[in-house]
């Protein structure tokens, strides 16, 4: 052989054994990617933190999907709806089409608009009722229980606990969430006869709640239901724990972020407090004790609301792509409606009608210090339900 | 280098580096989308160093504009269906009639009572959209916000959905604006207005009506924020109440701040540096306002000029050393 031909003959060889390699990544699997929506930075970094490690880790747990391992990509929303808008059109702008996440309603409520413009799918644990109500459309999911079931299942089950209770107050923020709360309650009271013996609204911004609570004092309830969140129900139960509201009344918060709130207040201030909540790592289900085993494991601590909300949101999309056997956004949606999964709080359903997720919600109370088991046993279950609005209540028109 | 920059033709001088900025930022930045979020906010900049930069009036009421050009834009749209140009007017003329009234009796004190006035307006602006819900969407947002195309006498022109497309609006408006900005600093009001900053006194004794060259400022700002406000919601297609918050008027000053007060250029260097650090610290530490508060208090100590005064300082000693 001469030494032209032969330096030819293992040219070619060469290449055909390197043929299937160089082939294999033209032809594999584009990874199927979820983007999620978090406030890594700003006034709700405390709350992105534990999202981000719900959605990080359920992309991490799910096996190959469509041929590929899938990914996970964070866009920060700063705490900011015009920001994660705008960054979520840039998202789109790049291919994106499956979203998870956002804190605030107001940035769900826009974000789920520019994920149906751009034909893709968004799952959020976002509170305000329009996300599944008004506003819905054909690619926002949600996850979290709307304001009317909320009501349902802790002024319900605490009317029935306390039967004597027939005068409440409410103490509630001037503003869409907190207004949706107090007409369910209202509804509620009047089913129920209960005596409304009273309601303070406040701002927004408001952190000061002497005189809402001197004013609730004064109209002597017996049960004080306190229907802001976040901050302001933690300054709020603060203040009313200080005026000794406690011993006069029975406390409500029905709406609580849960363990993260919880272990920021204590249990001097918790114990006795009835508290609503949409997560506790307390249930006993099969996937909720496989979830706060896997939380431990991973990351050292016990899930909390916002780590299972976001966990679960990425999961079920996830999981909605391998059922479509697809990554185009609409076959996806399509996938989602009417999906039942085992979720965090038991058996979960995706509603088709609204995308509304048909899951428990919780009614708590705040326990003793000493009959705490270990610094997350802050609470006990008192009982557990759903309440979705149904028929001719449901407010979405899906287009 | 120096010459040209420093050239006091309309169309030369920093009205050429505007341009080349405009045209190089979506280019060099990973989106057409941020770099039209830039450029909005640099108009809102622009409009607040008319008052601080040449009037030496600290507004925090430059959130007002912004957010009631955006709201009454949006509103015009969604309800009055109205189109893109007529939008943009609305918002204008609803700016400059707000900034007037605003102007009328904040201008009568001076010092920390004129901020806090326009402080107050400033919160009144946003607990009004807070409470009209109905209308604004209140703490939720002013949702389906559309983007029309640009039409002139009901023929649709260009198809602005594109980020590309709305971006060369944006950029041309704010040309427009700056090349008009630039007309009346370079004007006897102009010069006025900085003889007020100077010493009102002085000013006022030499027989100019101080209150009315003060007002005329104000009433410019407002409707050049408000267009920026328009601009903003249409980029979004969503008003969050953020817009005619506090945090608002906050930010405009910053960037103002940042880019250098008395610098026209210098907005659209603010409104760069502060969303690109929040574009790209953001991912890398939660608290980087940290860092934005350090920057503002070195530029204030050290850079009085803000940062187009230190460009401007290192080109100076450029040329100085080329001409040695």
């Amino acid at each position: 052989m001469k030494r032209r031909s032969f330096l030819k003959s293992g040219l070619a060889a060469t290449s055909l054994l390197a043929a299937p390699s160089m082939l294999k990544p033209a032809f594999a699997a584009a990874p199927v990617t979820i983007h999620g929506l978090k406030s890594m930075s700003g006034a709700f970094a405390s709350y992105g933190q534990f999202a981000e490690m719900g959605s990080k880790l359920a992309v991490q747990d799910f096996g190959p999907l469509l041929g590929a391992k899938p990914e996970y990509v964070t866009i920060d929303t700063e705490g900011n709806a015009g920001k994660a808008v705008r960054k979520v059109q840039e998202a789109i702008q790049g291919g994106a089409k499956f979203f998870d996440g956002c804190t605030l309603s107001s940035t769900a409520l826009a974000v789920g608009k520019e994920v149906a413009k751009g034909g893709g799918v968004f799952m959020t644990p976002a509170g305000a009722d329009e996300i599944t109500g008004s506003e819905c459309n054909a690619s926002t999911f949600r996850w979290t229980v709307p304001t009317f079931g909320a009501i349902q299942q802790t002024v319900r089950p605490l009317a029935k606990e306390l039967p004597k209770a027939k005068r409440w107050y409410t103490i509630t923020p001037q503003y869409v969430f907190g207004e949706a709360l107090l007409s369910a309650a209202k509804d509620l009271f009047k089913e129920l006869g209960i005596e409304h013996v009273g309601n303070s609204y406040h701002s927004m911004q408001e952190q000061e709640f002497s005189g809402y609570l001197t004013n609730a004092m004064a109209a002597q309830p017996d049960v004080l239901l306190i229907l802001n969140f976040g901050g302001q129900s933690s300054n709020c139960l603060r203040q009313a724990v200080n005026f000794g509201l406690k011993k006069q009344m029975t406390i409500l918060m029905a709406w609580t972020a849960g363990l993260d709130q919880f272990q920021t207040l204590g249990p001097e201030l918790l114990e006795g407090v009835y508290l609503g909540a949409q997560y506790w790592h307390q249930v006993d289900t099969p996937m909720n004790n496989a979830l706060v085993k896997r939380v431990k494991e991973v990351y050292g601590i016990t899930a909390n609301y916002p780590l299972a909300a976001d966990y679960i949101g990425t999961k079920v999309i996830l999981e909605a792509i391998k059922k479509a056997g697809s990554a185009d956004g609409k076959a996806v949606a399509k996938a989602m409606e009417g999906m039942s999964y085992d979720g965090p709080t038991g058996k979960e359903t995706i509603r088709a009608q609204d995308h509304q997720v048909l899951k428990d919600y919780y009614l708590l109370k705040g326990k003793a210090k000493k009959d705490m088991k270990d610094p997350d046993d802050l609470a006990t279950l008192v009982s557990s339900g759903q309440s979705f609005p149904t028929g001719d209540k449901i407010a979405c028109k899906m287009a | 280098m120096k010459r040209l920059m420093t050239s006091k033709g309309l169309f030369g001088g920093t009205t050429l580096a505007v341009l080349a900025i405009l045209v190089l930022l979506p280019l060099v930045l990973p989106s057409a989308t941020l770099a039209t979020e830039i450029v909005i906010f640099a108009m809102a900049a622009l409009a607040c160093n008319l008052l601080l930069g040449y009037g030496g009036l600290l507004s925090f009421g430059q959130g007002l504009f912004f957010g009631a050009g955006s709201y009454l834009s949006a509103l015009a749209m969604i309800h009055g269906g109205v189109g893109l140009v007529t939008a943009l007017v609305i918002a204008i003329v609803a700016g400059a009639v707000i900034a007037t009234f605003v102007g009328m009796l904040s201008i009568r004190r001076t010092g920390i009572y004129f901020v806090m006035l326009t402080l107050a307006f400033s919160q009144t602006g946003y607990f009004l959209a807070y409470t009209l819900s109905k209308w604004t969407g209140g703490d939720n947002g002013l949702l389906d916000v559309p983007r029309p195309a640009f039409a002139l006498f009901g023929f649709d022109l260009v198809d602005l959905k594109g980020a590309h497309a709305y971006y060369v609006f944006v950029a041309l408006i704010f040309l427009g604006v700056y090349v008009g900005a630039r007309r009346v600093i370079d004007s006897p009001f102009g010069s006025t207005l900085v003889a007020i900053r100077e010493n009102e006194s002085r000013a006022s004794a030499v027989g100019f009506d101080t209150r009315h060259f003060k007002m005329l400022a104000f009433t410019l700002s407002g409707a050049v924020t408000a267009l920026a406000g328009a601009l903003y919601g249409m980029l979004i297609n969503y008003v969050p109440l953020d817009n005619i918050a506090m945090a608002m008027s906050e930010n405009i000053v910053i960037m103002t701040v940042i880019g250098g007060t008395g610098s026209l250029l210098g907005s659209l260097l603010g409104a760069g540096t502060l969303v690109l650090m929040g574009e790209i610290l953001s991912s890398i530490w939660p608290r980087w306002p940290l860092v934005l508060g350090v920057l503002l208090i070195l530029i204030v100590v050290f850079l009085r000029g803000g940062l187009w005064g230190g460009v401007e300082s290192l080109i100076g000693r450029m040329t100085r050393k080329d001409e040695a």
